[in-house]
């Protein structure tokens, strides 16, 4: 882990520095130097150890039309150490190693008051291009072009900036390069199958597509004592290391010959999974698994991200009649400034399996591999240093 | 309730010669004639009716000319009644039990009827049927010996009429029968859907979309779980009255909203959406504005009301995934049948749940067609048919 930041000289000033910045969609990206302004208010100026690349980055690199917008500093899941706080930040200072997470926690509001829900009201989660206050940008490129941000956190970049409501302090001595993974993909998985699901001990569960997202939810459901997990995908790759997640069964679902791919679950669940999880982000498949949730009680819980303006569309009746639920989680219903640390914990204790996850580990000049290996389907989480 | 003498061993094991309410075309007034009731089979048993009721979902089929449609049929689904005879196999009844048949079947064998998680009988699983469920036949012919078909496993519309034990409960002879015949379906399910499909908890806001007899009884349930507002949305501004009675807090006309939609009402009148959104009526575009009604992060909305085969639901994936709602469809408020029926006429001789509000109109036999007349032109709540007068 790198070495506490010598504080002073720094603080309140612009900071140059290099950022992976995309310039139009689908292109590469480009590593070039940046300006960082200082943290305002409530913020907190990071500087990023390790970054990991999830899909929902690449959906959005790719995107042509709003919400997508460039020229962007994409990355979301990562792990810094604090270089300078704005006014009024209490909760963390220089020197703090913390985990930034697209899901504000304010704890403040009802809902994060409450214990049924992590939606927080005060700072509702978008997909912005700006800081959450005052919906403005901290990075400009050297000719003073705004650079945008995503999901409140920017992690692409060598310097970042992000407010007080969407970072959780991490005091336990986790390796960078596992703790990066809690900020979205792991954490989102997991907390699915024990927070949003709640799936319970000889429980069967359906899970449908392999990425990180979907074997964390196996993990999660592992740990849950879970008797039958079922993984769905077309990538026969899968199933190799979706066996050390704890699937117990496999399905391709372009392999199903006559019968449907609900067909198919059903019969092996005898009647339905009592969880199903969307893991990929396609409204067919979001159809595939309602159909897929046993009658009476079960559940299926959409975590994929979508194109906005897709929908939906689901027969009425069946719904009434087969008392099946149907539910979207983010992040998994974890609190973030809650749970990472009890994450973090869990594996600490070796209890959680992280290290699966990591399969490529590269520096940050060669960040464009991680999107191509990603969008290959040839790794699960390469995780980026950004200091080699 | 009077004891009731059926001449048992006159009538038991022999088909039985009596009058029923037969529907034989598509929203043509029913007609009383003779018809025949075979003895029970394995497992089913013969009830004598006494009072049974008008619901809705009777109103849908008898209109409905395409598949599930069908005719002649004998509808009907909720009532009270007494036992004339039992089929084989039979222990849990004999002759003289009050019984309450129910569309909902419950074996009180299987995983999903041992679960507490769900009411999804899988020995018996629920369908639109037009025969009893153990063997695919129906028990009635008309006296020219025509087949009639049943009726969501019930068909009360008939002063005897045969039901597997799946579809019975037995029932204290103490409660009145123009109250417990309101147990077998609509009643049951509105209190159910506040009790036990969306557990209401004290505090709570709760949205109802229609204010029929669910609608009402979802907030007669809502109101014994101690919710503190509860909203009715109706297009008849003369339910907001009846709507007091049952709990009703506020009111909103969704044909008076003006320029705001009924969903921006009631996120405006909720702060936000309500915790509990109910939709009692059965119309998809409904069930999306309830959708929209509940609060993000933790808003369940429950689906009760019955929608013509082939509606279609649509809502924006980005909205599933990113607002945490719940969206679940109940069949019976969630109840099971056998367990859960007793425990509700207990709480209305305990003058706790109040069922007297919901019986708006009696009638005899002769004129069960009043009842839906009354109900479709939206004059009536419960209409209740006496069978013996």
């Amino acid at each position: 882990m790198a070495e506490k930041q010598v504080s002073g000289t720094t603080d309140g000033k612009p900071i140059r520095c290099r950022a992976a910045v995309a310039r139009a969609p689908g292109e590469p990206l480009v590593i070039e130097e940046v300006m960082v302004a200082p943290p305002k208010a409530h913020e907190v100026r990071i500087k990023i150890i390790c970054t990991s690349l999830c899909y929902s980055d690449i959906t959005f690199w790719k995107m042509k039309d709003p919400p997508g917008s460039f020229p962007r500093i994409f990355g979301h899941e990562a792990i810094g150490m604090v270089e300078s706080v704005g006014d009024s930040v209490d909760e963390v200072t220089e020197g703090d190693i913390v985990i930034p997470q697209f899901l504000a926690q304010c704890r403040e509001c009802a809902v994060c008051t409450s214990n049924k829900s992590n939606l927080c009201a005060k700072f509702p989660f978008e997909m912005s291009l700006w800081m959450h206050r005052d919906r403005t940008s901290r990075f400009t490129d050297l000719k003073g072009q705004t650079l945008h941000h995503f999901l409140f956190i920017s992690a692409f970049s060598e310097y970042t900036v992000v407010d007080i409501t969407h970072i959780t302090k991490l005091d336990a001595e986790i390796p960078p390069n596992r703790a990066c993974l809690l900020s979205c993909g792991v954490s989102t998985g997991v907390g699915a199958a024990w927070r949003a699901a709640n799936v319970d001990e000889d429980s069967t569960v359906a899970i449908f597509g392999l990425g990180v997202i979907g074997l964390a939810v196996a993990e999660g459901a592992r740990l849950r004592g879970a008797k039958q997990i079922i993984g769905v995908d077309t990538n026969t790759e899968k199933y190799e290391i979706g066996k050390t997640f704890g699937i117990t069964d496999f399905v391709n679902p372009t392999n199903c010959q006559d019968k449907s791919l609900a067909e198919v679950i059903n019969e092996m669940t005898d009647g339905g999974a009592d969880y199903c999880f969307e893991c990929v982000g396609l409204t067919n498949l979001m159809h595939e698994a309602f159909a897929c949730c046993r009658k009476g009680w079960g559940k299926t819980i959409v975590l994929g991200v979508e194109k906005p303006g897709t929908q939906l569309s689901l027969n009425s009746l069946v719904i009434l009649h087969s008392g099946k639920t149907l539910m979207g989680s983010l992040f998994g219903g974890f609190k973030p400034k809650t749970d990472i640390p009890v994450l973090a914990k869990s594996y600490m204790d070796r209890e959680l399996q992280l290290d699966d996850f990591v399969t490529h580990e590269m520096k940050f000049d060669d960040i464009n591999r991680a999107f191509n290996l990603l969008m290959e389907g040839k790794c699960l989480r390469c995780v980026i240093w950004m200091d080699k | 309730m009077a004891k009731n003498s059926t001449g048992s061993s006159e009538t038991a094991g022999k088909p039985i010669r009596c009058r029923a309410a037969v529907v034989r075309k598509a929203g043509e007034p029913l007609v009383i004639e003779e018809i025949i009731v075979a003895p029970p089979r394995c497992g089913e048993v013969r009830i004598k009716i006494i009072c049974t009721s008008l619901c809705h979902s009777d109103v849908i089929f008898w209109k409905l000319k395409d598949p599930p449609g069908c005719f002649p049929r004998i509808l009907g689904h909720e009532a009270v009644g007494i036992v004339e005879s039992v089929g084989e196999d039979v222990h849990e009844l004999s002759e003289g039990d009050t019984v309450i048949p129910i569309f909902l079947p419950d074996c009180a064998e299987c995983a999903d009827c041992t679960s507490k998680k769900s009411n999804f009988c899988s020995k018996f699983p629920f369908e639109v049927s037009p025969w009893l469920p153990r063997d695919g036949t129906s028990r009635f012919t008309d006296l020219k010996g025509e087949t009639l078909y049943h009726f969501l496993f019930v068909s009360s519309f008939s002063e005897y009429t045969v039901v597997d034990t799946a579809n019975v409960t037995k029932v204290d002879p103490a409660i009145p029968p123009n109250r417990a015949c309101l147990l077998s379906c609509g009643v049951s399910t509105g209190v159910g859907a506040a009790w036990r499909t969306a557990n209401v908890e004290a505090g709570s806001t709760v949205v109802i979309f229609g204010l029929g007899a669910i609608g009402l009884a979802v907030a007669e349930g809502a109101r014994l779980c101690g919710a503190k507002k509860i909203i009715g949305v109706d297009i008849n501004p003369q339910k907001f009255e009846t709507g007091k009675k049952f709990g009703v807090t506020d009111f909103v006309d969704s044909r008076s909203c003006g320029d705001k939609p009924v969903r921006q009402v009631i996120n405006e009148m909720t702060n936000g959406g309500a915790d509990y959104c109910f939709e009692c009526v059965g119309m998809a575009s409904l069930v999306e504005d309830a959708y929209a009604c509940c609060r993000k992060g933790w808003g369940k909305t429950v689906m009760l009301g019955v929608d013509k085969p082939g509606a279609e639901l649509r809502f924006s994936s980005f909205e599933v995934l990113h607002f945490g709602k719940t969206l679940v469809g109940s069949l019976f408020g969630g109840l099971k049948p056998k367990s859960d029926i007793s425990t509700l006429v207990k709480r209305y001789m305990n003058k706790e749940l109040q069922l007297d509000k919901f019986v708006t109109h009696e009638v005899g036999f002769e004129d069960i067609n009043k009842a839906f007349d009354l109900l479709v032109e939206g004059k009536s709540l419960r209409c209740v048919i006496w069978m013996d007068k």
